[in-house]
């Protein structure tokens, strides 16, 4: 469905000293440097599947969505989708497609929601029965109704974002491309819009791009994850794959009432790790530390603290992709 | 001609919401009417001022010279009224990255932009205009005839395209340099010299306003002709010439800009 | 006062950074307000080459082209943007920031468009004032420079700014109520741009209007300062018209005074 070959995008910068003196210096000669921000990415995607799409701030996460949208030109290598390319027949493509971008909205800002869908009829050419059809299911799935004839001013962000959703989905795109989908959305709200999407993508197939700083977003939608940072692909797999690449974090859970576990047990001294090798939580009772399995063997990290301490209620556990993320992001990531 | 239906209707529908909007803000709109009109009030007491001086200016009559500024104002207000949308292109579309989504709609970018607003302020400048010129014909010895009234008529679209094209083709500077309200700005305040008669000018401005920057032709050439019957197949047939061979530059221009449009960081 | 000056100098130095990031954008801008200014000159000499070069109202053909760019001069150095500014700001409650910081709020304002200025007007005043000189010289046969008159003007020009600039704040302070911040200051810049003389000299109108105009403030903002230069006004009158100039800007500093009382009570009641 979507084919990605050796994407590049080179912006050009003007440097400015700071100071007056650095103004008026880029007055007479701007200085321009060249940067990456896309270096030579590849992946495809097939048809009906929801990947996530992850980096840390800055990694050009951005800049490849909008080279699949069509809004920038690539400074090398092409995406197609559905074999189109956005470069060749914009309009074509984009007919295609369904964008949302969590920041920015598409409705029109004065206006009742339902006078955008309307305008976004004609744009997109929607037959009268077509659209009447697609109004139903939309509103079925997003819940539109009960705020249809409101002016998208005065909608609620979670509203808002039901809308702009639904507004990508009128001309029942083959590919969806949703950018921070759920940022600044309470739990309850995520949730449904979580829940709408997976309901498409199972009812129409629809392939769907996602882009988020909220993992469990993409742990609740997704199987598949491409992460970028510094402008490369750094993985691309299964989230499975993911925790055995990455993931070798164990964390392990119990209850004592020793009043000071962490200084009693003393890893760090115990089995000579590094800081970034483990880290201890606790609260109250209950103790959570997280290791690193190939410094320490679950068996022996097991043995050594029911041995040191009184312990009841011991488990071990594969962290969570958040946990591996944040420590991926943190240290940057080697190839 | 599907194209075109199809781009009157989504034109009428833009124009519907436009109408809508403006419902809402009424009293905004006529402080923008009237704005407009103050403004030609101001430049035609300028006039009123300098005839009390002489009887002429080098051989023009203030009822031909009003009748000029009163032809100039209305492709200028066409335009204004239709197509002012390109002014945000400059000034915060594509800086703020808002031109996002006009790029992921099947429809061409300029077409969208051009209609999605509408600048009821214009009518300030149209009323003005066509006052000015009933008021003045009357008085003034013009020759009619058939060709003439339709020539008349047809040239106006095509006068306010000239100002259409320069908007278009200064305003896509903004994809290179993130703003161009400037630019627009600069080229647009040329059409001031296009208000009075282009004899008035010395042969360098003469030259500029004719054949690089060509707001001669949005009044001045038009106007001699229905005023002293000059040269029909120049005065009008150039204009129209002139603005259709702008467009194609605005255009060419516009569809470079576009690709390189960098969106903006987040 | 020393103290003073120190707490304000960063906004000054903000303001002509401003400037400096934004030049190109700022030479195409004045660019296109000189092509009006073009516009003009042509209309005054076929004025004159229609009257056969004689004087009208008092104005020859030199000086009607030295008032012209007398006039543009005086308009960009007292050109003030604080009614747009400070409407937007009262709008959208960016003004409760301002309020926040220990510094007088109409200070902070004046220092930072100051400092957009020293950047500008250098560029400008200094070739304009050359030029001129120049053409009177050429046109006229005779230097007529003379170093008191500009030092008066410089007086004027500096006083009609703050006239300029406390109008502006007050204008802002009331316009923000309408949404068409827009429309609200092209109606008032046409106003005072035909009242201050910026364009037509007011000895064109008929002589009651004429009397009536220089009465108003407007005139203090343009008409003044450049008759001052041009050695219209000695004397007495001289001192009549900088008496004047001072009378309003002490009447616009306490409007302004005035109603940012007003407004900062306002804000204060609806918490911002």
């Amino acid at each position: 469905m979507i084919e990605v070959e050796n994407l590049r995008k080179e912006f050009k910068k003007t440097i400015k000293d700071p100071g007056l003196r650095g103004s008026v210096k880029s007055l007479f000669r701007p200085k321009v440097e060249k940067i990456v921000a896309v270096n030579d990415i590849s992946f495809s995607v097939p048809e009906g599947e929801i990947l996530g799409f992850i980096g840390p701030n800055g990694a050009g996460k951005s800049t490849v969505i909008k080279m699949l949208t069509g809004i920038l030109t690539p400074t090398a290598g092409k995406c197609t989708i559905n074999g189109k390319n956005p470069r060749e027949n914009r309009k074509n493509y984009v007919k295609e497609i369904g964008v949302v971008f969590g920041q920015r909205t598409q409705l029109w800002w004065d206006l009742p929601l339902r006078e955008t869908y309307g305008v976004l009829k004609e744009i997109y050419e929607v037959p009268d029965d077509r659209f009447k059809k697609r109004m139903a299911f939309l509103n079925e799935v997003l819940d539109l109704d009960s705020f249809i004839t409101n002016p998208v001013r005065t909608l609620s962000l979670g509203q808002r974002m039901r809308a702009d959703i639904a507004a990508s989905l009128l001309h029942s795109p083959k590919v969806l491309f949703l950018d921070e989908p759920t940022i600044g959305l309470d739990v309850v709200v995520k949730d449904n819009i979580r829940n709408a999407i997976e309901e498409i993508n199972r009812q129409e197939h629809t392939t769907v791009i996602l882009t988020t700083h909220d993992l469990s977003d993409i742990e609740l939608l997704s199987k598949r994850i491409v992460m970028i940072d510094k402008g490369q692909k750094v993985f691309d797999g299964a989230i499975a794959d993911l925790k055995t690449k990455y993931g070798q974090i164990r964390e392990l859970d119990f209850e004592t009432d020793c009043p000071d576990p962490e200084r009693e047990l003393d890893y760090i001294n115990r089995f000579s790790l590094g800081e970034d090798d483990i880290s201890f939580e606790r609260e109250g009772m209950s103790v959570k530390v997280r290791f690193n399995s190939s410094a320490v063997p679950v068996s022996e990290m097991v043995g050594y603290t029911l041995g040191k301490i009184n312990i009841s209620d011991i488990s071990v556990k594969d962290a969570d992709i958040e946990e591996i993320i944040r420590r991926l992001y943190s240290q940057g990531v080697e190839q | 001609m599907k194209s075109i239906r199809r781009a009157l209707k989504m034109y009428r529908i833009f124009a519907a919401q436009e109408l809508k909007r403006m419902m809402e803000y009424k009293a905004d709109f006529v402080i923008g009417i009237i704005g407009f009109l103050l403004a030609q009030v101001s430049n035609l007491a300028f006039l009123w001022l300098i005839f009390r001086q002489v009887p002429d200016l080098m051989g023009w009559s203030i009822n031909e010279i009003v009748f000029i500024y009163g032809f100039s104002l209305i492709p200028k207000g066409i335009d204004h009224l239709l197509f002012d949308n390109l002014w945000a292109i400059g000034h915060f579309i594509v800086r703020k990255g808002e031109f996002d989504k006009y790029l992921t709609r099947p429809i061409n970018t300029l077409f969208h932009v051009m209609v999605e607003k509408f600048q009821t302020e214009a009518l300030g400048e149209l009323i003005v205009g066509i006052g000015l010129i009933s008021v003045t014909l009357p008085q003034l010895n013009v020759q009619w005839y058939a060709l003439k009234i339709i020539l008349g008529i047809i040239v106006i679209p095509f006068a306010a395209l000239i100002y259409t094209d320069v908007k278009i083709a200064t305003a896509s500077v903004a994809f290179w340099a993130k703003r161009s309200g400037s630019v627009i700005y600069m080229f647009y305040m040329v059409s001031d010299f296009a208000k009075y008669p282009a004899t008035i000018y010395n042969r360098v401005v003469k030259g500029i306003i004719t054949y690089i920057i060509p707001f001669a032709f949005t009044a001045y050439f038009p106007a001699v002709y229905i005023l002293r019957d000059e040269n029909p197949i120049y005065c009008i047939g150039m204009t129209v010439v002139i603005s259709l061979a702008l467009l194609a530059l605005g255009v060419f221009v516009w569809h470079k800009g576009t690709r390189a449009y960098e969106s903006a960081g987040s | 006062m020393k103290r003073r000056l120190k707490t304000y100098l960063p906004f000054v130095n903000a303001g002509m950074q401003e400037v400096a990031t934004y030049r190109v954008n700022w030479i195409f801008y004045m660019i296109g307000n000189t092509l009006t200014c073009i516009v003009s000159y042509f209309i005054w000499k076929a004025v004159y080459a229609s009257n056969g070069g004689g004087s009208v109202s008092g104005f020859d053909m030199p000086q009607m082209i030295a008032y012209l760019v007398l006039v543009y001069l005086t308009n960009t150095m007292i050109a003030s943007d604080a009614s747009y500014v400070i409407g937007e700001e009262v709008r959208d409650g960016a003004i409760s920031m301002r309020m926040l910081k220990p510094v007088s709020y109409n200070a902070t304002f004046l220092f930072q468009e100051i400092g957009n200025k020293l950047f500008t007007e250098f560029i400008i005043a200094v070739p304009l004032i050359i030029a001129v000189e120049i053409i009177s010289a050429v046109l006229s046969g005779a230097v007529q420079f003379n170093i008191l008159r500009l030092l008066l003007f410089l007086v004027s020009v500096a006083t009609a700014y703050l006239i300029n600039f406390f109008l502006n704040i007050s204008f802002g302070f009331v316009a923000f109520a309408t949404k068409n911040l827009w429309g609200v200051n092209l109606v008032k810049n046409t106003i005072i741009g035909f009242l201050s003389g910026a364009i037509i000299p007011l000895s064109f109108l008929p002589d009651p209007l004429e009397q009536v105009f220089l009465l108003l403030p407007f005139a203090s903002l343009n008409y003044t300062p450049v008759m001052i230069y041009m050695g219209k006004y000695t004397g007495l009158t001289l001192l009549y018209y900088l008496g004047m100039q001072i009378f309003w800007m002490i009447a616009f500093w306490a409007l302004s005074k005035l109603l940012w009382k007003v407004v900062s009570r306002h804000l204060s009641v609806q918490g911002g």
